[in-house]
């Protein structure tokens, strides 16, 4: 990379128009939203009936999707600020998309927990009537303090490449030449400028640290603050943020990998980042098996009554496949591709990626709604529906809808910003020229 | 088709027609019992359980009519109609228009019917009981006396050798005053407790009360006597609803949950403000 010139970098990393396989590509998750959308209308109208939650299951595929997007999102706190801190320089071409992928899926979090309310006012309701003891409270602070601070991780490294795109009015268009305009015309690239936003990214970069610790961890206390068997676990914490890095670590191989061949980076998103970036997956997924066997080896030792049946439903039952694929996908088969040099090149690491981001998903859906049909008390007296669960197309739908809400979010973000900072790029050339 | 298949037909018909009639009336039994109960002397009422036995196993039935008599099953000597419950029990109060019939007696026998139906048959039982009462009194060093009278003729005499239970009674049920179960009477039909609960708890006066009971004595019943005594430890409710707890309602959570938990937001969104202010301050420098 040493011997790319200045403008040769500017002109790689320029947004780019859609070409005919990304505007199929919008098109498909446009369809896939208004999908979503008219799902969530019917909602609307005929209420909650419409899922297939009912007095046992009352947290579905909807609440999965929640917790998957928030473990998603912690990745722009490992990729900016714990590399960032750390002097990690490999990761800068990595930031920006994780910082993205972040900001994306907790959008699409405080969305989804929204159509999970049922009617929507019950969400002002929350301010109005929310107890501060409450987990779900303390939830929806840290989300909104985790969203204002990714936005603002995501701004301060783009002033820069605002100076750099006003000055390619032409390849970039007069509306997003006004955008730029806009968001960043005052920058000058002076010392000044550069020493307080170097300072403003730091704070960022210590702030968010906590913050999404503290978002996950909240997350997990929904659920573990619950007297309930599979949920009863001090762990929960650092169960949640232990998967949450490996979904998120997953999640940006698997952009990686996709921004490299569309954009054609590979100048630029090296082997050697796929490398790096798989060796902390497979660190990550090691950690995610470690607390797995925690949470579940100590209760299945003990056996208790209503613990066995939540067990024996996972490991065994009702549960099994959907439990055995997740285990297998999000750990075991990631680990398997990627400790091998040959399993982090570029295919088989975007591969492996795509493997920790479904398993994830699955894996949330099982931390959810098991436990839900494992109550204390035994089900009695209730039709046959209410002891089973199995999303309803209008479910599926709006899952799936808000799945496609991020990828747009980040495909337009793509298309409108640089998904690799042009400034620092060129700054750590001049630095390593220098040296 | 030949006279004998004809015959055979029918009486393979005749057979299945028995078979279904006989499974329809194939009944259970019910079982009837009848129990005399007098609280305090003044309240004196009957109570019926009925119960069956499915595969083995005691089954309270509920909705059975019932209907309770004095001394003989005529409609003269009638006491009332009640249906059992969820429980099989069936309770009526001996009404006041069965004095004359009542005051006939000192051992007077009480009667209780419960009409056919299409799961039972018929059934009745009865229980005949001698007319007591019980006292309960207490003395110095919280020593509680009591005395268990029988109607002989029109005469109160004491009766030695049944087993009494001197209890307090509490929320769940009736706790002993000593270690003690059961007392009998003496000839004066006397027994005697010592009290050795001092630390239970009473009402907001210390007050709690006190029982002798007879039960599912053979001859007299269920007999009862309450009495209310200062022994207890007062007890004042101290409502929750106003506490700072982290079950309590909304402005209503603990202290140091709000110092830490605005601390935190205040903390984190100065640092973020501080940040919105560090744009406008590179916004003023780039012009």
């Amino acid at each position: 990379m040493e011997n790319i010139t200045k403008h040769k970098i500017i002109e790689d990393l320029l947004p780019q128009k859609f070409g005919k396989k990304g505007k199929i590509w919008v098109g498909i998750l446009l369809a896939f939203c208004t999908l979503g959308f008219i799902a969530y209308c019917r909602q609307l109208s005929k209420g909650l009936v419409v899922t297939s939650m009912r007095d046992y299951a009352s947290w579905g595929i909807y609440i999965s999707n929640f917790v998957f997007f928030v473990a998603i999102s912690l990745v722009g706190s490992l990729i900016t600020a714990v590399l960032r801190l750390t002097n990690v320089h490999w990761s800068t071409p990595l930031t920006r998309i994780a910082e993205i992928i972040a900001v994306a899926a907790i959008t699409c979090a405080s969305i989804i927990i929204i159509v999970d309310m049922g009617r929507p006012d019950r969400f002002y309701n929350l301010f109005i009537h929310g107890r501060l003891q409450s987990p779900i409270i303390w939830d929806v602070i840290v989300i909104t303090t985790y969203f204002f601070i990714s936005l603002l991780l995501l701004y301060f490294p783009l002033l820069p490449d605002f100076k750099i795109m006003l000055q390619f009015k032409e390849k970039t268009g007069k509306r997003l030449y006004k955008l730029y305009h806009f968001l960043g015309s005052f920058w000058k690239n002076s010392t000044e400028q550069i020493k307080i936003s170097e300072k403003a990214i730091n704070i960022l970069s210590i702030t968010i640290i906590p913050v999404a610790f503290a978002i996950h961890t909240v997350t997990s206390w929904l659920f573990a603050t619950t007297y309930r068997p599979g949920w009863d676990s001090t762990n929960f914490g650092a169960y949640f943020i232990s998967g949450a890095f490996l979904v998120g670590a997953g999640g940006v191989l698997v952009a990686m990998y996709i921004f490299r061949k569309s954009y054609k980076l590979e100048e630029y998103i090296t082997e050697s980042h796929f490398d790096r970036m798989g060796k902390i997956v497979v660190m990550l997924a090691l950690l995610y098996l470690y607390f797995n066997v925690n949470e579940f080896l100590v209760p299945a030792f003990k056996m208790k009554k209503n613990e066995e049946e939540h067990l024996r439903g996972l490991f065994t039952g009702e549960f099994a496949p959907v439990f055995w694929f997740a285990i297998t996908t999000a750990m075991f088969l990631p680990i398997l591709i990627l400790i091998f040099k040959r399993g982090r090149k570029p295919l088989p690491a975007f591969i492996a990626g795509s493997l920790v981001v479904i398993g994830s998903w699955f894996k949330r859906y099982l931390i959810v709604t098991p436990t839900l049909l494992h109550p204390f008390l035994p089900m009695q007296d209730v039709p046959d529906a209410y002891r089973h669960y199995f999303p309803s197309w209008e479910e599926w739908a709006i899952a799936m809808g808000s799945l496609a809400g991020a990828l747009l979010i980040i495909t337009l973000f793509a298309r409108i910003f640089p998904i690799i900072p042009i400034q620092e790029t060129i700054t750590e050339i001049e630095e390593h020229e220098n040296a | 088709m030949k006279t004998h298949n004809y015959i055979t037909i029918a009486l393979l018909l005749f057979s299945c027609i028995s078979i279904a009639s006989y499974a329809q009336d194939a009944k259970n039994d019910l079982l009837l019992s009848l129990s005399y109960f007098n609280n305090n002397n003044q309240t004196q009422y009957l109570t019926a359980h009925t119960k069956t036995k499915i595969d083995g196993k005691f089954q309270l039935v509920a909705g059975i009519p019932l209907s309770f008599y004095i001394g003989s099953e005529s409609p003269a000597n009638l006491l009332g109609k009640a249906v059992s419950n969820d429980k099989g029990e069936a309770t009526i109060l001996i009404p006041a228009a069965a004095k004359e019939e009542w005051n006939k007696t000192s051992k007077p026998s009480f009667i209780v019917v419960s009409a056919a139906s299409k799961l039972y048959d018929g059934t009745k039982a009865n229980t005949d009981i001698v007319k007591a009462k019980i006292k309960i009194d207490t003395a110095a060093d919280k020593k509680i006396v009591a005395t268990l009278m029988e109607l002989k003729d029109t005469v109160w005499a004491p009766v030695k050798g049944v087993d009494v239970k001197i209890a307090v009674e509490r929320f769940d049920g009736d706790l002993n005053v000593s270690e003690t179960q059961t007392y009998t009477t003496d000839s004066t039909g006397m027994a005697s407790a010592d009290f050795k609960r001092d630390t239970l708890a009473g009402d907001s006066k210390g007050n709690l009360i006190l029982v002798a009971k007879v039960e599912d004595n053979d001859i007299y019943g269920n007999l009862s006597s309450e009495k209310t005594v200062p022994w207890g430890v007062a007890t004042n409710f101290i409502s929750q609803y106003d506490r700072r707890t982290l079950f309590a309602r909304r402005g209503h959570s603990p202290i140091w949950l709000e110092m830490l938990a605005y601390s935190i937001i205040v903390g984190v969104w100065g640092v973020l403000i501080y940040l919105i202010l560090q744009i406008k301050k590179l916004k003023s420098l780039g012009v």
